[in-house]
């Protein structure tokens, strides 16, 4: 990094870094999200984006009520967000650059894009994706060199994945395809 | 790779200003990778079944099951007409400076009776199977190889995959996409412009533009058009109506059709034995600029068949920094190709 400066990425990032206190409160509620959503017959990832202490979106899988393949959790929890922004009269850009995302299980490349796009500054998530996953499974888009893609963001992995994985697993045995394929990672 | 344009006649580029080339993936374009080996002459000519087998044995050569193990000697007047792979270099423990490199420290006596074979002598032989024709074709001068040629990726790469009639319809689509980005930037939006098309009815199913400028950053036109396909099938998370230029034809009922509904809890196998349309399926896009990785991957989520784009992009993600469209470990893959030239010296060449 270059010289020291307010506007500095890297120190804005440090500020995002939440407690272990915050981490397990805001998974907890993530995870709350996909139970819900597995009682309803879907997909068992949830998510929350978390601005400055307060819950901004709060998604789930929304692919098959409206047939758009890509209403993954984060992009129905990304649009409610953008909302929220609209209604409040407040700068998209620099409250996505304050929000983190808990998710409970890691982002599907497309979401890792979009994430990247929007500058968001942290991702935590749940279980690893071996089928789709951005954030290290199958591509690092949050690494990557992409210099007209947003900002890279930095992710912790690997929380509460045994109980993501569980829930997936319950869903599995109603053989849905769609579903991604969970893959436990302690790091 | 070179524009085809230069090898067609030039009166077919004059009437059809698309080169279309398709975007494969880093094996399939790779150059040939050489791998080093030892090789040696068979003297006795009687003796290569048994040499070959023995040899099999003692260096089964795991990874190069591409590589013809005997060769016929490239010189003609060679006292011997047939050269056989003994080992890969890595195969065998580094040698002793010292000592002499001969075919008695490469094969244990035992288990090869060497009578026969020449001096060894050192070969660089092709890495990986050769994939395509101008792979095989480059592989072959270095060592023999198996292929097997996917016909369909020969025919692409001499660009004649598509037919003159067909190449006036992709036109046409190409030219729907750029008409869309052209009503986008007199909106002051960014000038990407999308079709999805169904090749099948070869009806225009969803147009878009970029639509960044709005309230939605993450509304690039692929995004765009794929809610806009959705809401065609009943569905959609959006309305585009500030938007005239973007817009979608609801399905007509089709012969397959029982209800025009799909349950929600349809899964996408079900989906498409029973052919009711289902998300992108069977969909071709046409879109004026290469996909970011987002848009790339909601491709893949939207189960698109074929992919054809004006400009590359900096970071796209279907040739230049991806190709997500070839991406191993992903559960669906589509075929990409760029139709060149790009779509402002098209608009230019088309309305002169
Ligand atoms: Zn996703
Ligand atoms: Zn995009």
């Amino acid at each position: 990094m270059g010289t020291e400066s307010e506007e500095n990425p890297a120190d804005s990032i440090d500020s995002f870094q939440p407690s272990p206190e915050e981490i397990e409160h805001w998974m907890q509620k993530a995870f709350d999200v996909a139970k819900e959503a597995l009682k309803n017959g879907e997909v068992p990832v949830g998510c929350l984006m978390v601005y400055n202490n307060e819950v901004l979106g709060r998604g789930r899988n929304e692919v098959n009520e409206t047939k758009n393949a890509t209403r993954h959790a984060e992009m129905v929890a990304l649009d409610q967000v953008l909302q929220w922004c609209q209604q409040e009269n407040r700068d998209s850009k620099g409250v996505f650059k304050e929000t983190v995302l808990y998710v409970t299980v890691e982002p599907c490349i497309m979401c890792a894009g979009a994430l990247r796009l929007l500058h968001i500054p942290l991702v935590v998530y749940g279980c690893g994706n071996e089928r789709f996953g951005g954030c290290g499974s199958v591509l690092n888009v949050p690494a990557d060199q992409l210099p007209r893609t947003g900002a890279p963001f930095k992710f912790i992995s690997g929380f509460k994945s045994e109980e993501a994985v569980e829930l997936l697993k319950s869903f599995y045995k109603q053989e849905n395809p769609n579903a991604p394929k969970p893959k436990t990672r302690k790091d | 790779m070179e524009p085809r344009c230069k090898r067609r006649k030039a009166s077919e580029c004059e009437t059809l200003p698309w080169d279309v080339s398709p975007v494969l993936s880093d094996e399939q374009s790779q150059d040939t990778v050489l791998l080093e080996a030892y090789a040696a002459p068979i003297i006795n000519k009687k003796e290569t079944s048994r040499l070959v087998k023995e040899l099999a044995s003692v260096y089964p050569l795991p990874g190069v099951q591409h590589i013809k193990r005997v060769r016929a000697c490239k010189d003609s007047g060679s006292l011997h007409p047939l050269e056989v792979i003994v080992c890969l270099v890595r195969d065998v423990q580094p040698t002793n400076d010292s000592t002499e490199l001969s075919i008695s420290t490469l094969l244990p006596s035992k288990r090869v009776d060497s009578r026969g074979l020449g001096e060894p002598f050192l070969v660089k032989i092709p890495a990986h199977p050769p994939l395509t024709r101008p792979q095989f074709e480059q592989a072959s001068k270095h060592w023999p190889t198996s292929f097997h040629e996917d016909k369909r990726v020969t025919v692409a790469l001499k660009g004649q995959l598509f037919t003159a009639d067909q190449k006036v319809k992709m036109h046409k689509f190409m030219m729907a996409a750029v008409t869309a980005a052209k009503a986008g930037r007199l909106l002051g939006l960014d000038a990407v412009g999308a079709v999805i098309v169904d090749p099948q009815s070869e009806r225009i199913l969803a147009t878009g533009h970029d639509c960044r400028g709005g309230t939605n950053p993450l509304h690039h036109a692929v995004m765009v058009c794929i809610d806009l396909v959705a809401q065609g099938q009943g569905g959609g998370a959006y309305t585009f109506n500030r938007y005239p230029n973007c817009r979608f034809s609801a399905l007509t009922s089709s012969p397959h059709q029982s209800s025009g509904v799909i349950s929600p809890s349809v899964d996408l196998d079900q989906a498409e034995q029973s052919c009711v349309p289902y998300i992108c399926t069977g969909y071709d896009l046409y879109v004026t600029r290469e996909p970011c990785v987002m848009c790339a991957m909601a491709l893949v989520h939207s189960r698109i068949s074929r992919v054809f784009y004006g400009a590359t992009s900096e970071d796209g993600a279907l040739g230049t920094k991806y190709k997500i469209h070839v991406q191993k470990d992903l559960n669906h893959h589509f075929e990409v190709a760029e139709m060149k030239p790009l779509p402002a010296e098209t608009i230019r060449l088309l309305s002169s």
